[in-house]
This record gives C-alpha cells, sequence and structure tokens, in this order.
C-alpha cells in the first residue's frame, strides 16, 4: 500500500519541485546522473509506509556514511552508454552483421558518424563495467544480511558472467576489430540487454546514495528507526526544519495516549515553522531518508495531510472559509475510514470571523482528537480554544511558542514550551506600530477643522 | 493634488484585473484606436481630485455617448503612429529624388523610403480632413466643456499651413515636391500640433468609448460637489460584474462618517464594500457609475482592504499585515487627506480578544478624522456596542441573512443596525464533517 498524501501537502511542505527553491527534492538533489534524479524523483513521489522497507532503505544509506565513497563513472561515457543502449532491437546475429557491415560501408563511402557513434558507445559500455567492476571489488561486501548485499550481488552476478570475460581484458585504446565489433554489440545489446539495464540502475542508486549521504552530512541531519504501526508512537529529539539555518530545535512526542498536540502562540512566534519542520520530518522519515532531528523513532503511519496554506479559489466562487471547509472535509474523509494519518492544521478556519473560527476549531478538533490512531498538530491564534479543548479533552498535549518581551520589541525563542500562551500582544504591536499616535498626531491642524 | 490610491485597492476593486479578465478597465475599454487604449489606461491610473475637472469630463462623456461610432477609419491611426515615430532625419525625401533617373527606377522597383513616406502623408492627409469636417459638425454644440478643447483644435486647423494643405492632382495623387514639403511639416515642422491633433482624436475615441459603455449598461453619471461639503450619496449602488446584483442606498455625512457593517459570511459585505468603491472610483475619474444617483464630495484618495493577501511565505502573519495596512491609512490620515477608506474584516487575524480592543480603538481614532469616509467590517458586535456608546458619528449597517429550513437565503439590502448572524457552523454541518468523524468511530468500534 502506498503512502497518501495530495498535492495541497506536498505544496505546503514543499517537498517536491526541481525548479522550487528550498523545496526537499532540491535539497537532496545533488547527484551526477539524469537517472539518478529520475530515481530520486521516485522516491520522493512515492514513501514507504512499510517499517522493514524504510529501515533497510535508511541502513543503506547509513552504510555509505561509513565508508568514504566517491562517485567513480565518468559523466560522459555514462550518457554514451545510455544512448547505445537505448538504441536497441530485436535483431538476431546475422542481422546485427549486416547493420554493422552497413554502417560500416556507408563511414567508408559516405564519411558519416553512425559507425564511428556505435563504437565509441560499445567502448564506453565496456568502460563503464570495467569501472563498476572497481567499484564492487572496493565495497567488497560479503554479509549476507548486509541490506547492500542483495543489489550488490546481483551487478556481481552479472558482471563475472563468462561471456563478458573479455571485458576485463578490453583496452579502450586499441579499435577494435570489425568482427569484435560484431560480437559485442550483439551481445551488449541483445542478449544482456536486460542485465545491462541492471547495471545502470545500480550506477543510479549509487549515484542517490552518495548524494543523500553528503546532503546529510553537509546539513547535519541523521536518520530515524521505522517502529511498526502497532507501536504508535513517535518522538524526536532536537527536531528543526532542514533548509532554515540556525533552526531551533524542538523536542516533540506524540502517542497513543496524546495524539495532538495544540499549539497556541503570537503571530510569528513560529507556529507554521515548526509545523512544517514536523511534517517535513514525518515525510522524509517515510522515505527512508535522513531528517533534521537529533534522533527520530516513529511508528509508520498510512499517510500525511497537511493544511497550512489553503489557497483562495475565488475562480471557482470558494470563499477561503468555504475551501478550507472542504479540505477538512476530505481529510476527515480519509481518517473516518480508518487510516492512520498525519494531519497538520495550521490557523484552521483563519478565512472567516474569530467567532465562527472559535466555534469551528472547537468542534473539529474534539471531533478528530477522538482518532486515536492517528497524530495531529493543529495550531491556532484564538487562544480562548485551547482554554475550551483543556475541559473536554485529556488526550491533547498543549504547547506553546513564546514570545519574550525585551523592552517594548517582542523576540521570540522559537522554543516550544508546555501549556497555552499567555501572550496576547495584538494590541501590543499596534501600540509599535504607533497607529494610534499618528491618528490623534494631527487633531487641531488638520485644514478644514 | 493627486487622487492617490495604491495597489491593494486596485487589485481588491479589480480596477485592471490580474490576466485582463473581468476587470472594470476592460468593461469600458472599447476604444477603436491604440492611441485611445493608452489614454483610457492612464485615465484610470490617474483618477481626479479636483471637482470642476471631474464634472467636465463627465459631461463631454455625456454629449459624446449619443454619438454611435468613431467617426475615424481606425486603422489610419496605426500607419500615422508608425509614420510619426520615425524622427529620422536622413528618411527625408531628398531633392534629387525627384530627378527623372530616380524617378525611372522607381517605376521598375518601389523606393521602400518613398513608400513609408507616401503612405503616411496620405493616412495624415486622411485624417485631418476627416477631423475637419467633425469639427464642423461639432461647432453647433452649446455644451461649453466640449466647445472649450474644440475652439483650440479648430484654430489649429484653421492656421496655416494645415488650412491649406495639398490636395492631389485629379487622382488624389500628391505631385513629389508636394509629398516632400508636407512630410517635412507633418514630422518635422509641425510635429507638436499634429501630435496635439490626433491627441484630441484619441481622448474623442475614449469619450465614445466611455459613453457608449454607459449606455448599454444604463449607468449614470455622478454629479461632483465641492471638497468641502463631505458628502457621499449613492442610490442604488450595484457591481457592475455581477449577473443579477441587488442595488443598495447608502450615504456618508460628516456627522456619520463611519458605517460598522456586520453580516454572515456570505451574505455580501465584501461585495457591497465592493460595489461602493468601485463606484467612488470611476466617480473620481469623471466616468459614470454603476448606480442611480451618485453625487460626491471630491476626495484626496481612496483605501481598500479587502483581500489582504497572507504573506506566510516571507514570514509575516495576517495580523502583522493588516496592521502594517491600518498603519498606512493612518499616515495618510495623519497628513490632513479626505480619503475613503473600507476594511473588511478588520483584525480577523488574532484572538477574540485582541480583535475585539483592536477594533474599537482603530475604528475610535478614524472617527476623529469628519472629513474622510470609513466603511468597517467586523463579526465582532461587542465592538460595535461599546462604539455606539463612545462615539456619535459612526452608523451601523447590516446585511441580513434569512433563514430557509437548515439554508441561509440572503437579500443583500442593507439595513441599519447590527446583527450578530453567524453561519460558519452552519457551513460545517451542512457539510457533515463532524458527523462523518462521529460516524466512522462507532463504525471501527
Amino acid at each position: 500500500m502506498s503512502f497518501i498524501t495530495d498535492k495541497q501537502t506536498l505544496d505546503d511542505l514543499n517537498i517536491l519541485g526541481k525548479y522550487k527553491p528550498g523545496s526537499m527534492f532540491n535539497l537532496f538533489n545533488t547527484g551526477q546522473t539524469a537517472g539518478g534524479e529520475r530515481l530520486l524523483e521516485d522516491m520522493f513521489r512515492f514513501p514507504l509506509s512499510d517499517a522493514d522497507l524504510i529501515n533497510r532503505r535508511s541502513r543503506i544509506f547509513q552504510f555509505f556514511r561509513s565508508h568514504a565513497l566517491t562517485f567513480p563513472f565518468d559523466q560522459d561515457q555514462l550518457t554514451q552508454m545510455e544512448s547505445y543502449l537505448q538504441d536497441s532491437g530485436e535483431h538476431t546475429l546475422l542481422e546485427t552483421g549486416l547493420r554493422v557491415i552497413r554502417k560500416l560501408v556507408s563511414a567508408w563511402l559516405l564519411k558519416d558518424e553512425p559507425y564511428a557513434v556505435m563504437q565509441a558507445g560499445l567502448l564506453a559500455t565496456t568502460a563503464v563495467l570495467q569501472t563498476c567492476q572497481v567499484l564492487l571489488d572496493k565495497l567488497n561486501i560479503q554479509d549476507r544480511q548486509h541490506p547492500y548485499f542483495d543489489q550488490v550481488a546481483a551487478v556481481g552476478d552479472i558482471l563475472n558472467d563468462s561471456r563478458l570475460a573479455w571485458i576485463k581484458t578490453e583496452k579502450e585504446a586499441i579499435p577494435l576489430s570489425f568482427l569484435h565489433v560484431i560480437r559485442y554489440d550483439h551481445l551488449l545489446r541483445k542478449i544482456l540487454k536486460n542485465e545491462l539495464n541492471i547495471i545502470l540502475s545500480f550506477i543510479y542508486h549509487f549515484d542517490v546514495c552518495l548524494a543523500v549521504n553528503q546532503v546529510a552530512i553537509a546539513n547535519e541531519l541523521s536518520f530515524g528507526v521505522a517502529l511498526p504501526a502497532s507501536r504508535n508512537r513517535m518522538e524526536a529529539a532536537n527536531l528543526r526544519h532542514p533548509t532554515i539555518k540556525k533552526a531551533v530545535g524542538n523536542v516533540l512526542s506524540l502517542s497513543e495516549n496524546t495524539n495532538l498536540i495544540f499549539l497556541t502562540g503570537a503571530n510569528m512566534a513560529g507556529k507554521s515553522t515548526l509545523m512544517k519542520a514536523f511534517g517535513i520530518t514525518m515525510y522524509l522519515a517515510h522515505m527512508g531518508f535522513p531528517v533534521a532531528a537529533e534522533s527520530l523513532e516513529f511508528s509508520v503511519k498510512d499517510g500525511i495531510y497537511t493544511s497550512i496554506n489553503v489557497p483562495d479559489n475565488l475562480n471557482m466562487g470558494y470563499s477561503h472559509f468555504y475551501a478550507e471547509v472542504l479540505r477538512v472535509k476530505k481529510i476527515a474523509e480519509k481518517v473516518s475510514q480508518g487510516e492512520n494519518m498525519i494531519i497538520i492544521f495550521d490557523e484552521l478556519f483563519k478565512g472567516t470571523n474569530v467567532k465562527d473560527a472559535y466555534e469551528a476549531t472547537l468542534a473539529v478538533t474534539e471531533a478528530f482528537a477522538s482518532y486515536r490512531c492517528c497524530f495531529f498538530m493543529i495550531s491556532t491564534h484564538i487562544i480562548e480554544v485551547a482554554e475550551a479543548l483543556k475541559t473536554i479533552c485529556h488526550n491533547i498535549r498543549f504547547a506553546y511558542l513564546p514570545t519574550v518581551m525585551s523592552g517594548n520589541v517582542p523576540t521570540y525563542t522559537y522554543r516550544l514550551e508546555q501549556g497555552v500562551t499567555s501572550d496576547r500582544q495584538g494590541m501590543m504591536i499596534i501600540e509599535n506600530e504607533k497607529i494610534l499616535e499618528i491618528l490623534y498626531s494631527d487633531q487641531g491642524l488638520h485644514p478644514n477643522t | 493634488m493627486l487622487f492617490t490610491t495604491d495597489q491593494q485597492t486596485t487589485e481588491d476593486l479589480n480596477i485592471f484585473g490580474k490576466h485582463g479578465g473581468d476587470s472594470i478597465f476592460t468593461m469600458f475599454n472599447h476604444t477603436s484606436t491604440r492611441g485611445g487604449a493608452a489614454i483610457m489606461e492612464s485615465m484610470f491610473h490617474s483618477p481626479l481630485s479636483n471637482h470642476s475637472l471631474i464634472n467636465k469630463r463627465s459631461r463631454i462623456i455625456q454629449y459624446f455617448s449619443a454619438t454611435d461610432s468613431f467617426p475615424f477609419d481606425a486603422v489610419l491611426f496605426d500607419i500615422a503612429d508608425q509614420y510619426l515615430a520615425n524622427t529620422d532625419e536622413r528618411t527625408k525625401l531628398s531633392f534629387e529624388a525627384g530627378s527623372f533617373v530616380k524617378r525611372l527606377s522607381n517605376l521598375v522597383a518601389e523606393d521602400p523610403a518613398y513608400k513609408f513616406v507616401y503612405t503616411g502623408v496620405t493616412a495624415m492627409i486622411e485624417i485631418l480632413s476627416s477631423l475637419r469636417s467633425f469639427t464642423e459638425k461639432l461647432a453647433l454644440t452649446q455644451e461649453a466643456s466640449v466647445k472649450e478643447d474644440l475652439d483650440v483644435i479648430t484654430a489649429y486647423l484653421r492656421s496655416s499651413p494645415f488650412d491649406s494643405l495639398p490636395t492631389g492632382n485629379r487622382n488624389g495623387k500628391l505631385a513629389y515636391t508636394e509629398l516632400q514639403e508636407v512630410d517635412v511639416l507633418f514630422r518635422f515642422r509641425h510635429r507638436d500640433i499634429i501630435k496635439k491633433l490626433l491627441q484630441y482624436i484619441y481622448h474623442i475615441d475614449v469619450y465614445i468609448s466611455v459613453g457608449k459603455t454607459a449606455a448599454h449598461r444604463g449607468f449614470t453619471f455622478p454629479k461632483a460637489l465641492q471638497k468641502e461639503l463631505h458628502l457621499l450619496n449613492l442610490q442604488g449602488v450595484y457591481h457592475p460584474r455581477l449577473a443579477a446584483p441587488v442595488p443598495n442606498d447608502f450615504n456618508l455625512t460628516p456627522s456619520g462618517n463611519v458605517i460598522f457593517l456586520t453580516g454572515a459570511n456570505m451574505a455580501g459585505k465584501s461585495t457591497f464594500m465592493k460595489s461602493v468603491g468601485i463606484a467612488v472610483y470611476l466617480a473620481h475619474m469623471g466616468f459614470p457609475v454603476p448606480a442611480d444617483m451618485m453625487e460626491f464630495s471630491v476626495l484626496d484618495g481612496i483605501y481598500t482592504t479587502i483581500n489582504l493577501p497572507d504573506n506566510l511565505g516571507s514570514g509575516t502573519s495576517h495580523f502583522y499585515a493588516e496592521v502594517l495596512r491600518v498603519k498606512k491609512v493612518a499616515k495618510e490620515l495623519a497628513l490632513g487627506k479626505n480619503l475613503f477608506v473600507m476594511f473588511d474584516e478588520l483584525f480577523r487575524g488574532t484572538n477574540v480578544k485582541d480583535a475585539y480592543e483592536a477594533t474599537i480603538a482603530i475604528t475610535t481614532g478614524f472617527a476623529e478624522k469628519k472629513h474622510s469616509m470609513f466603511v468597517i467590517s467586523t463579526h465582532i458586535i461587542e465592538a460595535g456596542e461599546t462604539l455606539s456608546k463612545r462615539c456619535e458619528n459612526i452608523r451601523f449597517s447590516y446585511l441580513p441573512t434569512k433563514m430557509n429550513g437548515l439554508s441561509p437565503e440572503y437579500t443583500y439590502t442593507l439595513k441599519s443596525g447590527i446583527t450578530a448572524d453567524r453561519h460558519g457552523m452552519l457551513i460545517i454541518n451542512n457539510e457533515g464533517i463532524i458527523e462523518l468523524l462521529k460516524k466512522g468511530k462507532t463504525q471501527a468500534k
């Protein structure tokens, strides 16, 4: 079963998008090969929802951390090999021979390129396979329990195939004889076509692993441990937003008994950032990727939905409020079907007046909270809701991001604290901006009075 | 002094539109010429803040709204613009070009430089002759504001050399020397006058286009009053982009210059505010407005805050965005400007208590500015009660909701008073969200 999410969530958390600044895909997309990029995109599109698969992938990444590896392949050779292998068909040896002869003759007569291109492709492939062999020797994984063993062993078997024995002896510089070209070409492009594609995938995967590991080191990311869904808990130490410099870390924990974090705090205190950090961490963790936290243990969930920046859909005639209602409804449908979800609501119902928002947030939060197998993080600026919830639900953890006043200027610690904030600096911001002074400043100076 | 406004306001009122869609500008812009469209756009960008200028333009438009179509050949203006844009001295026709040899070679292959000048000059001559007959017809008018501009134009046309432009031979073809001479007149020597004449025609184009829109849509021409009266009187104002709009009456005076608007979410508060804003904006351009009757004292500017974008991406919260917006307006007010100010759902980005306090503080401050006009909508009716005790010049209006069983119905007609109508929970209940969650829970058990 695949991990459930949707476009709104991916946008909120800024997960995908090669050309979007600050997206998670962008953060990790530092590989060398186009094939690696495609593989990375697949991983991003389809997070896992099985604890074993997640841990296995994550352990492969971790293997790279303990070994100083570099990408040994030549980019040009790889590209040549890709296009060479793509250009293959179902031919018999005889047909291949005739095609090669035709190219050779036309190269003679017309001085055209197909023969040279083909020969170069063949040589590039040989070189890549040679490099691959060197890499395998360097990896030297003998332990059958090693998560990387299967993949490496599969490639090793192919390279050790007796039909490819010539690879090891062939020297790049010497032009291949005409008959050799026919034989090798037929072998690589027809007989061993699938095997060579396996090797290419291995190289792409190797590329991704290297890149992920480098990003992990550069950004001080660490790997989470996936637990079976039945454990129903998550715990993160020093959880940060991965793309914010000097981000402040926070401890977060959720379990069956406290499955909802109700977040309050002044505007600008960092509520949205914390929620995004939580969402991104859970998303990456479900991919088996490293996360921006000191440590992370989490029970695998079925999916994640967030509602952080719900777009107005004025073209469709919806008001902002109605757009939010529809979003909540969609999520409620999924939750009520019994899926174990991670749900993040930021500033629920901000598209309406404070009074409606108060009632609606209260009712919706209470109804959601009873789904103990889902984890929720809900924020609001309407602190009155938190006071009311305290008396109704007992599985809610109240937390807030504090504001510290230094003189008249609010500063923010971005460090989560227990309880409900009592900061009401709505009026204070107005006072700091000196709006009332401005309004009253010209009394008596008005030209018309 | 200029009439001031800002991008937030023009976006709220959809004056220009983001993708050229259903904006107010496109509603009026049916000009035939590109020059006309440019003038129309500059009128939209800079409304007037002088009542005599406004009334003058308004009367001219009214006068031309009787004209059914643009009395010039629109194609000629594209040629003329292109022709006049070329001020390169080297493109003048040279004297020796008139020589026999040149003429002979011109017969064989047409000289592009000659062709350029020829088509340009003939287009201009045709435009000028159309303008002459247009002004002759117009000379009978009694409308003073039309006559004012007309007299200037007629004077130009009667002065040398425009009174005796060559008309060409029997086939209407100009001789080479004539062409050479007129080209210099048009493009170089009397360039300024030519530009003025064209601008006049482009203005006519705008007036006819606006007048046609007014007649077609049944708009009325507002009456601009002196600044010192501080009045706004609107009857039957409606939103021009709605299929079946409900008109409303609305007036503001110094003794009641703040409207405190309440009403449920979909009762039409924003639409009402937008329609008033559009009327005020158009009125300051001297344009016709979607209303039955409008009188207004000229103001110095308009600021609305209806769809304030959240800039969550850039880190400022909605509340802070609102505060900065209020501050901007407060600064303008402190300069002694008379403004038309609208806030929709003031301070919705904070908690109930702060919103209550802030709404009272800011509205009281605004109410002191008796020469400006305010429309403020909110759901915090408690603020309304406090304000009614504190300030005398705040008037309370609401847009009512009638319940038809479980579904709310809206009349969209303004009433005086405060309403506590809210339907946020109703919408959530109608969508069945809470039931959905409860049902899922019982099934799981």
